[in-house]
């Protein structure tokens, strides 16, 4: 019976695949390479698998992608976007969509994307944070928002509860803070950047009701963001080493090297953590949404069409269907059989049974709960990175300890802010 | 007769004239941009005459970025230098022929290592709770070492890195040097009973004047170049602490504000100081 079950799911899958590959086939005619402007995703790598499945669709086509580090990418996708445009495809995020959106860098997506491929599929928050001005730009990659990740041995040896508050958190990271036995109780991030060190910062700041404009008049030297800098500091004399001018690598690294005990981060951490084949800590780690009053960091990358490297419509009609292929159903689907739990953002593979077998309930449980306090903390707007990056020099300046007065730091953060809305009008 | 005149003219022209459209292009747009508000978002920029440049000297990372770059210049020649001609006499007083032969190739990995993979390798060294460099003093004292977060160490760290590279280079130089020197000022000197350390300081340095002061030139242009290292290793942090001025070109360029008129008013400034800067020094000490 299971056989049969099988042989007819796997006939369906076919001819699902075979009829979108044929209709799209039809009205597509691409060739040569389409070039993407990417940072490592498992996702994306494992889409090179695949290239002769998408050259068939395309009528001929190739990709290539070339990888660079958050940082990088965005510093490259912001220099080739406003030059010379030789990527047909940039892999964005929410922090600079705004600005490739209104500077003319890429076009809607939604104009391009086959309606085969469902985009309205995709998890709403995603869906949200790929939005700019009422237009969708780009295709989620990846996305969510914040998970508290916790070592439950170690909890439980120090009989301490999970935290569910803000207060409680800082009783359980100090208390379980040992460094002599080379645990420490908390990782965050010190190294500049607005997706770096004030992506950590920005729920504290949230969560104390902190504001980042009005109109175009700051709002942010606000007493929120005196009390939402003092707690980040405070923690960070718990926070492993190596974390002062470290950001998602040397965070994520040191929980599952198995040096950390409580960890918040973005929601990718959980399938790290528990993934023996990347965790030591794996069978040994337990999540919750962040403690209340602290907001999740809602994000989501993802790829959009490039508007310079494809002049004409037909070129980007190949770019959307290539970016189509590589967000699809079928090929979220593989990623969830290769385990890449951080790659899925469709709601038919999340709520799949697979997806329940292979996670479990709690997990799906703690993601809904978070989706609850999943929250947009950054300024949306086309200047937010330049403001976010300069608060993180400012704050990593405040976490290595070559400036004391955080007062200061918002001052001339203010005055940097005036001077760039000036600027942009 | 004329025919021959006119050849070094033809096979010169064509690498002239490529060597003028890269160098002198580029240039002639970042002095032209300079002058205006360009930004990579909005390609509509004016005029705006020397105001990027005036605005250079109430930006405090400018002026941080000033002091870290003369600071990371004035310590890695130095020290390149110190560490070259010290391992360069040590080898050429101590070591065997053979042993010279085995040390020269030693002493040249690290200069041909890329400085990208030479500065992740270090990076990960120096990483307080995985480095190797820093076990001994975890091991010794129980404390985690992290010398790239702290500001007052951070650039000295990657200051050694660039001396590890340069240093050892150089080192062979001045041991070929050496050797390329004749041995009868050194006999007589021995013969009047001179110390090693007289006959190398008071002979053997002296007579490399020439040398050793193009060794620095390299050294000091080199050291302009240390982008990578310092990107990679600590991205100009922790805070601004090891920001240098081309780094903080490159941030206001394209990582942060997409400013490129501002960016380049602080490319050209460092171009016109370096110019300066560097010819009165090569007048002076030119041997």
């Amino acid at each position: 019976m299971k056989t049969v079950k099988t042989l007819v799911s796997s006939i369906a899958y076919a001819c699902l695949l075979a009829s979108s590959v044929s209709s799209i086939a039809l009205a597509a005619e691409c060739s040569g390479t389409i070039r993407v402007l990417a940072q490592p995703r498992d996702g994306l790598t494992l889409l090179e698998d695949y290239k002769d499945e998408f050259a068939k669709l395309s009528g001929g086509a190739s990709f290539e992608i070339d990888y660079l580090n958050e940082n990088d990418r965005r510093a490259k996708t912001k220099a080739d976007a406003s030059t010379i445009g030789k990527y047909n495809v940039y892999y964005v995020d929410e922090a600079n969509i705004a600005l490739f959106a209104s500077s003319g860098w890429v076009v809607p997506l939604t104009d391009y994307y086959p309606s085969e491929y469902d985009y309205a599929d995709f998890d709403p928050g995603r869906q949200k944070v790929a939005t700019y001005d009422g237009k969708v730009w780009f295709a989620p990659i990846t996305g969510g928002g914040d998970l508290m990740v916790y070592r439950k041995d170690l909890l439980e040896a120090a009989g301490i509860k999970p935290p569910t508050t803000l207060d409680e958190l800082k009783v359980a990271v100090k208390a379980l803070h040992q460094p002599d036995k080379g645990i420490y109780g908390i990782a965050l991030r010190g190294q500049r950047g607005s997706g770096a060190n004030v992506w950590r910062w920005m729920p504290y700041f949230k969560g104390f009701g902190g504001e980042w404009f009005d109109g175009s008049t700051p709002k942010f030297n606000s007493e929120a963001a005196v009390k939402a800098t003092e707690t980040y500091l405070d923690l960070f004399q718990y926070s492993a080493p190596g974390t002062k001018t470290g950001g998602w690598d040397e965070s994520t690294g040191a929980f599952t090297s198995g040096q950390v005990a409580i960890l918040i981060e973005s929601t990718p951490l959980v399938g790290m953590a528990i993934d023996p084949k990347s965790s030591q800590v794996a069978g040994k780690v337990g999540y919750l949404p962040p403690p209340t009053p602290l907001t999740g960091g809602g994000y989501g990358h993802g790829l959009a069409i490039g508007t310079k490297a494809n002049a004409d419509d037909a070129s980007k009609a190949c770019a959307g269907l290539f970016i189509a292929w590589a967000t699809s159903k079928e090929n979220e689907q593989r990623r969830l059989e290769a385990n890449q739990f951080s790659e899925l953002n469709r709601t038919s593979i999340m709520t799949s049974e697979t997806f329940a077998k292979l996670y479990g309930p709690d997990l799906g449980q703690a993601l809904a709960d978070t989706g609850k306090v999943t929250a947009v903390n950054f300024w949306q707007s086309p200047l937010w990175p330049d403001l976010g990056d300069r608060w993180g020099i400012i704050l990593e300046e405040l976490i290595a300890g070559s400036r004391t007065d955080i007062k200061d730091g918002l001052n001339e953060l203010e005055g940097f802010a005036k001077d760039l809305v000036a600027r942009s009008q | 007769m004329k025919t021959r005149n006119s050849l070094p003219a033809v096979f010169l022209a064509p690498p002239l004239a490529i060597l003028a459209v890269l160098a002198f292009v580029p240039t002639a747009y970042a002095i032209y941009i300079s002058f205006r508000n360009r930004e990579l978002s909005r390609p509509d920029g004016s005029f705006v005459g020397l105001q990027n440049y005036l605005d250079l000297f109430s930006d405090r990372r400018f002026l941080n970025a000033v002091g870290v770059s003369l600071t990371w210049e004035v310590v890695t020649v130095t020290l390149t230098l110190v560490v070259a001609i010290g391992l360069g006499i040590l080898l050429f007083e101590f070591a065997s022929s053979r042993m010279r032969a085995v040390m020269t190739l030693l002493f040249l990995v690290p200069v041909i290592l890329p400085r990208v993979s030479a500065a992740f390798v270090w990076k990960f060294a120096f990483h307080p709770l995985y480095g190797i460099v820093t076990y001994p003093y975890k091991a010794i004292t129980g404390q985690p070492l992290d010398l790239l977060s702290s500001p007052a160490t951070a650039l000295m760290t990657v200051a050694l890195v660039d001396v590890w590279q340069w240093g050892l280079f150089f080192a062979v130089i001045v041991l070929k040097l050496l050797e390329t020197l004749p041995p009868q000022p050194f006999e007589a000197a021995r013969l009047d009973h001179a110390r090693s350390f007289e006959i190398y300081a008071y002979i053997a340095i002296p007579m490399l004047k020439a040398p050793l002061i193009s060794l620095a030139f390299i050294k000091m242009i080199e050291s302009l170049r240390a982008f990578d290292l310092i990107y990679v290793m600590t991205r100009g942090g922790p805070g601004i602490a090891t920001e240098t001025l081309d780094m903080y070109a490159f941030s206001q360029g394209f990582i942060e504000s997409g400013r490129i008129s501002y960016a380049s008013s602080m490319a050209v400034l460092m171009m016109v100081a370096t110019t300066v800067i560097f010819t009165v020094i090569w007048k002076r000490v030119k041997p």
